[in-house]
């Protein structure tokens, strides 16, 4: 064991490490910053760099901008309401109210607190309870996913505001737009109408981008001179020792949703942030204040999205399965360095994965300092007028919705979906329903077909173990107390 | 809002229910001759789904809820439909302008003309910061994702720039 050890540390600390895992937390937050570059599109740009790298350098790197890109996504959700991933996407619920109150250094002061913190507890379960995690990851089949989904699908009547039947219709419409294209069973088209780039869906950023952002930046223009001429909320100062205490029971909770549902693959990110502040709301004093400019909301939201960070290696470290793409293209770089994932790596390259143990710690520490020096010069984006500040967002979200699948179509999507959104904002729709359950749509239907196929039509599959009549009784509890709590707040509720 | 306008819009919600349910599904959606297991139809989950909508639209319409006052507090008086439509007519206009004249002028030189007419649009005057925010953007989007992410962003007419 010992000896192993000191094997890792003299495999780990060379000068071209240290700086590789900072150099990739770099390029990760700058990648997860840009609307349209989505982090496993910049792990697969930093992948061929890594051919001629020592097998633990290459695959630092990688992780450096995994986890980078994790982060980065929150930043521009927080300042312009363009989430760079889709995990960031519930960072703007609160993040971006957060800036238009004059407090966008305090929001990414904490999302980053938030984000390290988490990252630390998922790298320190990696280390810790990578086997226990793993077997339990094992158990998770489509009824599980199915009912866990479900239960984060409760979110959407805690995000409604204060009328749930607008929030019931707007879920609706996103869990529509997620079924646009081939059907996975018998692979027919739904609602393709021939039109060819609609065969594989819908983009999730285009998706984002236009229902967040571009209402935002038409309403700006739709509004009197008088209006648009007022200046932009300011900065502010950054979050406190306090304020990170204030939040700390939700980012420790969140760390945990993100370390199980990161060690489950194919769950990802999203759901772990949504669920992550589903939680966080329904336990906080400051409920209402929620979708809202909350801070915990935003602590949460990151702490769900980078807690999976290191459980995501859990599967493919312990089992040899990658959990999502980023993961898969990962394991791709091991078989390139001619390595396997799996139990037997633990047997034949213990010090390798001991020194990939310390650069993933060492990550979390870059994390917070690349973090801690860029948010005092990002953050003055928020002061920069909106006359000059829209039109170039709008500017990025263009070159960004192209960049997703170098596909002109996803430009028109991200414009359309723009004006769905408006049409939203203007009638009081709320956007975050449609934003789940466009995210975690796909997911459940899947999960609830690849059920059927397995039990043949019955639907006792959904009720077949434990962990779904966990979940069941979770989904079931957490309706309960949301619609009691909205008749105490809303004396006629719709 | 008032509870007229609620109600019409729970109706027009619940319109576009039934407009999916019995018009876009069938027309949309290819479901195969037969079928084992009914919950397995491509069609299955959609009209759940169009069913939900369509049933809080009614609700929508048949309860209509009031929306508090204090919620519209501190938010700029809503600028009447009239004066809205041309400056909405703008923006989409500019925007679907890009996306049609991308294929043929690429990506920088529309993005060029777009950040120059909204930020005129917006009231911004100073000549050389309309120039800066209309020229740096794009070129600097341009170079990031064309040479450090390898991304081809279409240059159209102007493709030999890239020689």
């Amino acid at each position: 064991m010992l000896e192993n050890i000191a094997e890792a540390f003299s495999l780990f600390f060379t000068l071209q490490n240290i700086v590789i895992v900072f150099v990739g937390v770099l390029i990760g937050a700058i990648i997860g910053a840009i609307p349209g570059m989505t982090t496993p599109m910049g792990v697969a740009l930093v992948l061929p760099f890594t051919f001629t790298m020592q097998p633990v350098t290459g695959i630092l790197l990688l992780l450096g901008v995994y986890k980078g890109g994790l982060y980065g996504g929150s930043i521009t959700a927080i300042l312009i309401k363009a989430p760079g991933t889709p995990a960031a996407s519930c960072t703007v619920l609160d993040g971006f109210p957060m800036t238009q109150k004059g407090e966008a250094r305090k929001a990414l002061d904490i999302a980053l607190y938030a984000s390290c913190f988490a990252d630390f507890i998922s790298n320190l379960s990696l280390i810790l309870l990578a086997g226990l995690l793993a077997g339990l990851a094992l158990k998770f089949g489509p009824p599980e996913f199915f009912t866990l989904i479900v239960f984060s699908l409760t979110i959407i009547a805690g995000v409604s505001g204060d009328n749930l039947m607008k929030g019931i219709a707007s879920a609706s419409l996103g869990l529509m737009f997620a079924v646009i294209g081939l059907d996975i069973v018998y692979g027919t088209n739904r609602f393709i109408f021939d039109n060819w780039n609609l065969l594989s869906g819908l983009s999730f950023i285009p998706v984002l981008i236009g229902l967040f952002a571009l209402p935002e930046i038409i309403n700006f223009y739709t509004q009197r001179v008088s209006d648009q001429l007022k200046s932009a909320p300011m900065s502010g100062v950054g979050a406190k020792f306090s304020d990170f205490k204030k939040c700390f029971k939700s980012i420790f909770r969140g760390s945990l949703i993100g370390v199980v549902l990161g060690a489950i693959p194919g769950i990802g990110g999203a759901p772990a942030a949504f669920l992550s502040y589903s939680e966080a709301r329904r336990t906080s004093k400051n409920q209402d204040n929620f979708g809202k400019g909350e801070m915990e909301g935003v602590a949460a939201a990151e702490a769900g999205n980078n807690g999976v960070a290191g459980a995501t290696m859990i599967p493919l470290l312990a089992l040899g399965v990658p959990g999502d793409v980023i993961t898969a293209v990962i394991l791709g770089a091991f078989m390139i360095h001619g390595l396997r994932p799996g139990p037997l790596l633990f047997v034949e390259n213990l010090p390798l994965i001991y020194a990939l143990f310390i650069g993933i710690i060492l990550s979390s520490a870059y994390l917070f300092v690349v973090g801690k020096f860029s948010i005092k010069a990002i953050s003055r984006i928020s002061n920069v007028p909106n006359r000059i500040l829209y039109p170039i967002v709008l500017v990025c979200c263009l070159f960004g919705s192209f960049a997703i699948n170098n596909s002109l179509f996803d430009v028109l999507v991200m414009v359309l979906m723009g004006c769905v959104g408006y049409v939203m904002m203007i009638y009081k729709f709320p956007a975050p329903p449609f934003l789940i359950a466009f995210i975690l749509g796909p997911l459940l239907e899947d999960n609830f077909r690849q059920s059927m196929i397995l039990s043949e039509g019955s639907l006792t599959i959904l009720v077949r173990s434990p962990i779904t009549w966990i979940f069941w009784t979770l989904a079931v509890l957490s309706i309960f107390f949301l619609i009691k709590s909205r008749k105490k707040n809303i004396p006629l509720a719709g | 809002m008032t509870l007229k306008k609620e109600r019409f819009i729970g109706l027009a919600v619940a319109a576009l229910g039934l407009l999916t349910l019995f018009v876009l599904i069938p027309i949309g959606i290819d479901s195969p001759d037969y079928v084992e297991v009914l919950a397995l139809a491509p069609e299955f989950w959609p009209i759940i789904v169009g069913c939900l909508f369509t049933l809080s639209g009614i609700f929508m319409a048949v309860r209509p809820f009031e929306e508090k006052e204090d919620d519209e507090e501190g938010a700029p008086e809503p600028v009447p439909w009239l004066e809205r439509l041309p400056k909405l007519a703008l923006v989409l206009g500019c925007l679907f302008i890009f996306y049609f004249a991308a294929p043929y002028l690429g990506f920088v030189v529309p993005a060029f003309v777009l950040t120059l007419i909204l930020a005129w649009f917006a009231e911004e005057r100073r000549w050389h910061t309309l120039i800066l925010v209309a020229i740096i953007p794009p070129v600097l989007l341009y170079v990031f994702f064309v040479f450090i992410a390898n991304i081809p962003i279409p240059l159209g007419y102007f493709e030999f720039v890239r020689g």
